[in-house]
């Protein structure tokens, strides 16, 4: 009787699909590792999660959109849209806050959701179609009424540069070089911790949960799917919002067509993460996972000898890898 | 349609309604309405294609390779340029039936949503491009070939031709064979047209194959018309294609739309086109009008179809 427990159990675990990533992370560190002992410092994984947290941000923010039986391609343009747009106005008005530019980035990104939001759940558009129309609009507006000139690291607000090279604590290695834990990272745990409880422990969270596994169902049981769809888009869009502000500290620089056409690496990593596209399946920690096997994945094709140009096509046939393991599995749970 | 003629012509009497003009128009119009065509396949069963214009890359990017030599260099050498070209164009639109086979694959067998599937094979495909041609373009193409994207006959352009010719067939496909009916079928109800006895699986995956080879036709008229081929040459294709589609009444849910339709949504769309570059719109500018023409189109539709709704619901009650 208890080893039967156990076998079930265990079955129980492997048939996560985060179980699977995790041990992929793992083989695969060990075997980076045993090719260049230094991928395992703290060191260098400080700096990973660093370099990879508004990538992170991004993914939670499409993972939610996922779960509710959407998709969302507009948000590299609502992340630029909000950071460029913060610049702009840091720039004109003086002031020198991260905070400041914080709220202005999350307001662009609230309200560029919304209008997403609106058009999904008002007006019923399918999400594809919508997200798409919005990308090109609010990029386009940007580049138009905003302007194109980039702004370089000499003349972005130094909050900027100070919030980028901000470390929650920092650590002397034994030789003598220094290294901290940025605070990127913390954001980006506490976003994922917070989305997390959102999910897990409100009626809300549930209900996204619920209209992802079946509309009509949650509607019936009395959710109102609008407005969780609404949240959902506003969700995202400040979510978007907050990635722009880290992307722009990490990188020094703010140009305005950065960013867009990267959608499906910031897609890859959440599907990867076991979330179905149809909706109502899907987890944080898968989404995080997901993000930490692209991660590595990108550092380390060049270490492997493939050159830059191979990126897109790993990206693509990891997407359709994953889409393509979750529907069959989906397909056998369900018995056909 | 009529409204954005008489708007144009009344606006811009000079530069409009001119033979050049309605010339360009007419060799701009196969590129995308093709990838339209191919697009609204994928729509008609509920689905939707994305890696249309990577297919139309990776196609045009084969082709390239044999016309200019680097592929089967002997083929020049005995047999002359004509043979060259046909293998090239052979070659195209082998490559674009097996890219559509390998989405078919994956949506009718694997069952992977069309979104997901397509948003991958679209970056594979255009992976593939960039790795062959390590991101620069190729050009030169022998003269001959040029003729099919910019070429005339009796003063109408040579792609219009073969564009008509095109919209044509498929205006057979769909409406006086089987697999048209049973497409459409498919795309207003899989379950029902499952039980009703159509092999589902084998209508997608001819779906997407005839999808990625009107992408391969886009592609040889494509690199022909501006002699060269680079990864990522028209992607903003990609949301005109849509555009096109819907304007024309597609149904992105599936079942609904009709060639006819498409064919009007992309005369509208070309007359808009010409006369925005006549007004020298930037590009950015003229996304946001697209995006916001998307969008204009669904919320009408979304409208139009709660009216039509409305009736019905009071009977059942």
């Amino acid at each position: 009787m208890m080893t039967n427990n156990k076998n079930i159990q265990i079955q129980k675990i492997f048939s996560q699909s985060e179980v699977y990533l995790l041990l992929i992370i793992i083989i695969y560190s060990v075997f980076v590792a045993f090719l260049n002992p230094s991928f395992l410092s703290l060191g260098n994984l400080f700096n990973l999660s660093k370099s990879s947290a508004s990538m992170g941000i991004l993914a939670i923010g499409v993972f939610v959109v996922l779960l509710s039986g959407g998709i969302d391609i507009s948000f590299t343009a609502i992340a630029i849209s909000g950071e460029y747009i913060a610049v702009n106005v840091l720039l004109a008005s003086g002031v020198d806050n991260i905070f400041f530019a914080f709220l202005i980035s999350c307001l662009v990104g609230v309200s560029l959701g919304a209008i997403n939001g609106l058009l999904v759940s008002y007006f019923k558009i399918p999400t594809l179609i919508a997200t798409l129309g919005t990308l090109n609009i609010f990029h386009g507006l940007l580049l138009t009424v905003v302007g194109t000139k980039a702004i370089n690291s000499a003349q972005l607000p130094d909050c900027f540069k100070a919030f980028g090279a901000t470390n929650v604590f920092t650590l002397t290695g034994s030789d003598g070089v220094r290294y901290g834990l940025s605070v990127f990272t913390v954001m980006f745990i506490v976003i994922a911790l917070l989305t997390w409880l959102i999910l897990k422990y409100t009626m809300l969270g549930r209900g996204i949960y619920a209209i992802g596994g079946d509309v009509e169902a949650a509607e019936r049981a009395g959710l109102n799917v609008s407005r969780i769809k609404f949240f959902v888009y506003c969700y995202a869009g400040i979510l978007a919002g907050i990635a722009g502000i880290i992307h722009v500290s990490l990188i020094r620089y703010s140009n305005p067509t950065y960013l867009v056409g990267t959608e499906l690496s910031v897609i890859a990593p959440v599907v990867l993460g076991g979330t179905r596209i149809t909706g109502g399946v899907g987890t944080v920690i898968g989404t995080i996972l997901g993000v930490a096997i692209i991660t590595l994945l990108n550092n380390s094709l060049i270490l492997i000898g493939l050159s830059s140009f191979w990126q897109e096509f790993f990206t693509g046939l990891i997407v359709a890898i994953s889409v393509s393991l979750s529907s069959y599995q989906s397909r056998k749970s369900m018995g056909i | 349609m009529v409204g954005a003629f008489v708007v144009m012509s009344v606006f811009l009497p000079g530069k409009f309604l001119t033979l050049s003009n309605f010339q360009s128009m007419s060799s701009q119009i196969p590129e995308f309405g093709l990838l339209a065509i191919a697009i609204m396949l994928a729509m008609l069963t509920g689905g939707i294609d994305l890696s249309v214009i990577s297919i139309a890359n990776l196609a045009g990017v084969g082709a390239a390779l044999i016309l200019t030599g680097s592929l089967f260099p002997q083929l020049g050498g005995g047999y002359g340029e004509i043979l060259v070209i046909i293998v090239a164009i052979l070659f195209a639109l082998v490559i674009s039936l097996l890219c559509g086979l390998v989405n078919g694959f994956l949506i009718a067998y694997i069952e992977a949503p069309a979104i997901l599937a397509t948003l991958g094979t679209m970056s594979i495909f255009s992976g593939i491009a960039i790795v062959i041609t390590r991101g620069y373009g190729i050009t030169g193409f022998p003269e001959s070939f040029l003729f099919i994207g910019n070429g005339t006959i009796f003063s109408i352009p040579m792609p219009l031709i073969i564009f008509i010719f095109c919209v044509l067939i498929m205006a057979l496909i769909l409406n006086k064979t089987s697999f048209g009916f049973n497409l459409y079928m498919l795309g207003s109800n899989p379950i029902a047209s499952r039980f009703s006895g159509i092999n589902n699986r084998g209508i997608l995956v001819r779906t997407y194959m005839l999808s990625g080879f009107y992408a391969g036709l886009a592609s040889i008229i494509m690199i022909s018309r501006v002699n060269s081929i680079r990864p990522g040459y028209g992607s903003a294709y990609l949301l005109q294609a849509i555009l096109v589609c819907v304007l024309g009444g597609v149904d992105p849910s599936g079942g609904y739309g009709n060639i006819s339709g498409l064919v009007i949504g992309i005369i509208m769309l070309q007359i808009l086109q010409s006369g925005f570059n006549i007004l020298a719109f930037s590009p950015f500018s003229k996304n946001v009008i697209w995006g916001l023409m998307l969008i204009l189109v669904m919320v009408l539709n979304f409208y139009s179809s709660s009216f039509s709704k409305r009736p019905k619901k009071l009977k059942i009650q």
